[in-house]
């Protein structure tokens, strides 16, 4: 892939069965400016990585930076996930890559003309059969100066690559629905046409079994998907936040209202 | 009305909460307050153990993965032996339960086992084999180390995580809440259980179909 040859001479931090490397897109920080880095895990091939929902087991890798005053780091924008797994054990996850863009603000009192660093301690899980744990301490240094901070050309494709993979927001047109039963919540999606290959990935643990079938109905403007609803859910739960990945790989964020049992729908 | 809720309603009027029963009946599949599935194993010291003989005794079930970081966790900090101990002197009967596959990570033979039990100093009543899977899929096992506490009339109380703290990380186990004895004493004081469920967290369990 070119993207891998492009970054060759970039060292990644070796973790357990693959690398991790953070990245800035810009050149260099200004003061009152946004700007993104990303940490990118290359995994040899079958290993994965989790989502912030992991699913069965797993867990997400945990991020603890270590910043200059003047400088705050954002959550991280997870792309879309994949299911992982077997028929009885579904994890939520990254297969040999993923690229976790996070979002960096340089306050206006960034005083500093020195160069920063920027440094990252990852708690990360990596599996294939078989778990282990890794730990990974990325850092970057980056100039400081009062010029707006230009891109860094050998990021720009790496960024733009990992921008494709986040969920996007479902068009304001698109029409959501849920509707539970005792066991299971059902989706209904009115989103102008047939939609015949649906998943739904809950950001939150502990709503929907992992591992059952996800049942889809296509219907003219879209589709019906039933989920069962974890063993685990104790409380009932006002709505359901998530990814929904049609076809295959196109996802978008949903956050849907559940409709009270028994209740007619809209 | 599935007879597993119906079954649920009966069994949680007598020792359980109304607290419990309202919330259950938002359930699906549970397994928390429904009668524990029997199973017989053969254990690492040869004997045969059958859940239906130790009626009328708490029985904890946790899964066991000896190359799982998250097991190791437990084990390397000593906090499942001391569990072990605690709850067993208290005539808790306690199983380790071997699911992994022979071909998988944490397949054990009986040898194997008692000598990491000794190396280990782990005390459970007895560490039952189960390569088949038949035990953990009885009991839809995720993870390792998930753990299971029945009650002596058989119902299960608790289902899920060991703790709240779902790493890798031995620092992490003297802060952190056990739900295993959480549900023990308060289930041996007359309490309702306040945390029946959890998500089990840690490694899936190697069953013959697994490739994760």
């Amino acid at each position: 892939m070119a993207l891998c040859s492009a970054r060759a001479q970039a060292a990644g931090t070796p973790i357990p069965h693959g690398t991790l490397e953070l990245i800035s897109e810009k050149q260099w920080i200004a003061a009152g400016h946004l700007f993104d880095v990303a940490l990118h895990f290359e995994l040899e091939k079958g290993w994965h990585v989790y989502w912030v929902n992991p699913g069965d087991s797993g867990e997400p890798p945990r991020v603890t930076w270590d910043l200059p005053a003047g400088i705050k780091a954002g959550a991280i924008e997870w792309p879309a996930p994949r299911r992982l797994g077997t028929s009885t054990i579904v994890n939520y996850g990254y297969e040999d890559a993923v690229t976790l863009v996070v979002p960096m603000r340089a306050e206006a009192s960034l005083a500093s003309q020195k160069p920063v660093q920027i440094a990252a301690n990852v708690k990360v899980l990596v599996c294939r059969e078989m778990c282990i744990p890794g730990n990974g301490q990325v850092s970057l240094t980056l100039p400081v100066k009062l010029q707006p901070p230009p891109a860094n050309a050998q990021s720009t494709p790496f960024f733009a690559e990992a921008r494709k993979a986040w969920p996007r927001p479902a068009p304001a047109s698109w029409k959501f629905s849920i509707a539970q039963t005792n066991d299971s919540f059902v989706l209904t999606a009115k989103l102008g046409r047939k939609i015949t290959d649906a998943t739904f990935f809950p950001v939150a643990e502990s709503q929907i079994s992992n591992a059952s079938a996800q049942t889809l109905v296509p219907t003219a403007m879209g589709f019906t998907l039933t989920l069962r609803k974890s063993d685990q859910l104790f409380k009932p739960i006002a709505r359901l936040k998530g990814v929904i990945l049609l076809s295959g790989d196109k996802a978008y964020s949903i956050d849907v209202p559940i409709g009270v049992p028994g209740a007619s729908g809209p | 009305m599935k007879r597993s809720t119906f079954y649920l309603m009966l069994v949680a009027m007598i020792p359980m909460t109304i607290i419990l029963c309202a919330a259950t009946l938002l359930l699906a599949a549970v397994k928390v307050g429904e009668l524990a599935p029997t199973f017989a194993a053969t254990a690492s010291d040869g004997k045969t153990y059958k859940l239906a003989d130790y009626h009328g005794k708490y029985v904890v079930l946790e899964w066991h993965n000896n190359g799982c970081p998250y097991v190791g966790k437990q084990y390397n900090s000593g906090n499942m032996q001391k569990l072990q101990k605690q709850w067993t002197g208290k005539g808790v009967v306690w199983f380790t339960i071997l699911s992994s596959a022979p071909d998988k990570q944490g397949f054990v033979t009986a040898s194997d086992e008692n000598s990491y039990m000794a190396k280990m100093h782990a005390a459970p009543t007895a560490a039952l084999l189960d390569p088949s899977g038949e035990i953990g899929h009885l009991y839809d096992a995720k993870t390792s180390p998930q753990m299971v506490v029945i009650n002596p009339q058989g119902i299960v109380i608790y289902d899920g995580a060991i703790d709240d703290k779902p790493t890798t990380d031995v620092a992490d186990v003297p802060g952190a809440t056990n739900y295993v004895s959480l549900a023990l004493e308060q289930s041996m004081s007359g309490k309702p259980v306040a945390t029946p469920a959890t998500r089990p967290y840690g490694c899936s369990v190697k069953y013959s179909d697994s490739s994760h």
